[in-house]
């Protein structure tokens, strides 16, 4: 039950992250690598917008939850329980980013969410 | 065939997109490994103690580190591709999970978990193709509106 409420917590908070901080780095706009200079100015945007630093704080709740379950459960159980942040993520991006997913991207999300319960049973 | 410098920055980008990927998920599986293997070896005894004795510890540290590299490149991917392409895409770390957990902590790995890696491997090559058939179809919009 311990381990179900904080696996619960985590993928909530991991997918409301996820959206968070597209929305941020979206609204900084495309990093270039190249000019080193022009990468510090983007860290500074990127540090003090809103939407980034609203996806981090849902991102720390996702990391300490994971630690705390970790601490007890096997890794190669917990990690592949996480399969419903790859649907609820994409939900996500198609409703509050306005993505458009298309029928073969969505048939391979399943088979990863397929995959990732497979890969949580013993 | 001429490719507009919009079109071929694009299919660049989904380029350098991928190389991110690659290094948001080996730098996380990585991680993972040192991090679990310092909380087992400490155990569940107490949250303050526990916490006393992973802060002090390197190896929590580095696989700390390793998990910070993931996210700022998976950030960095998310500002140049859409999260339905970088979040399923990631989901290949799942498999280097499983495989990095069967080699180097020891955890039984049963035949039903390798038919979910086969899965989830499935899944991110459509996913991929997806990606690629996105940007080629652009690609061609582009020309077309340029021919005209």
């Amino acid at each position: 039950m311990k381990t179900a409420i904080l696996i619960a917590m985590m993928v909530l908070a991991d997918s409301a992250g996820d959206v968070f901080l597209t929305r941020g780095m979206k609204q900084v706009g495309e990093i270039s690598i190249v000019n080193p200079k022009a990468l510090l100015t983007i860290g500074t945007k990127v540090i003090s917008n809103k939407s980034f630093l609203s996806g981090i704080f849902f991102m720390t709740v996702t990391f300490v939850s994971f630690l705390i379950v970790i601490s007890w459960a096997d890794l190669s159980l917990v990690f592949p329980a996480k399969s419903l942040v790859y649907v609820l993520s994409t939900l996500g991006a198609k409703f509050f980013l306005e993505e458009t997913v298309t029928v073969q991207r969505w048939t391979g999300i399943v088979l990863v969410c397929l995959g990732v319960t497979l890969t949580s049973l013993p | 065939m001429v490719m507009t410098r919009d079109a071929c920055s694009r299919r660049a980008s989904l380029k350098k997109t991928i190389t991110a990927l690659i290094v948001t998920i080996f730098a996380q599986a990585t991680g993972n490994v040192f991090l679990s293997m310092k909380m087992k070896e400490i155990g569940g005894n107490g949250w303050l103690i526990f916490l006393a004795r992973a802060v002090e510890s390197p190896t929590f540290w580095f696989g700390t580190a390793l998990l910070i590299v993931s996210f700022i490149f998976f950030a960095v991917a998310l500002s140049w591709a859409d999260l339905s392409f970088v979040v399923p895409a990631v989901s290949a770390e799942v498999v280097v999970n499983v495989v990095f957990a069967n080699y180097f902590l020891s955890e039984t790995v049963s035949l039903t978990r390798w038919t979910g890696v086969l899965f989830i491997s499935i899944g991110v090559i459509l996913v991929l193709r997806s990606e690629r058939q996105r940007t080629r179809g652009e690609s061609k919009e582009i020309l077309t509106r340029i021919d005209r």
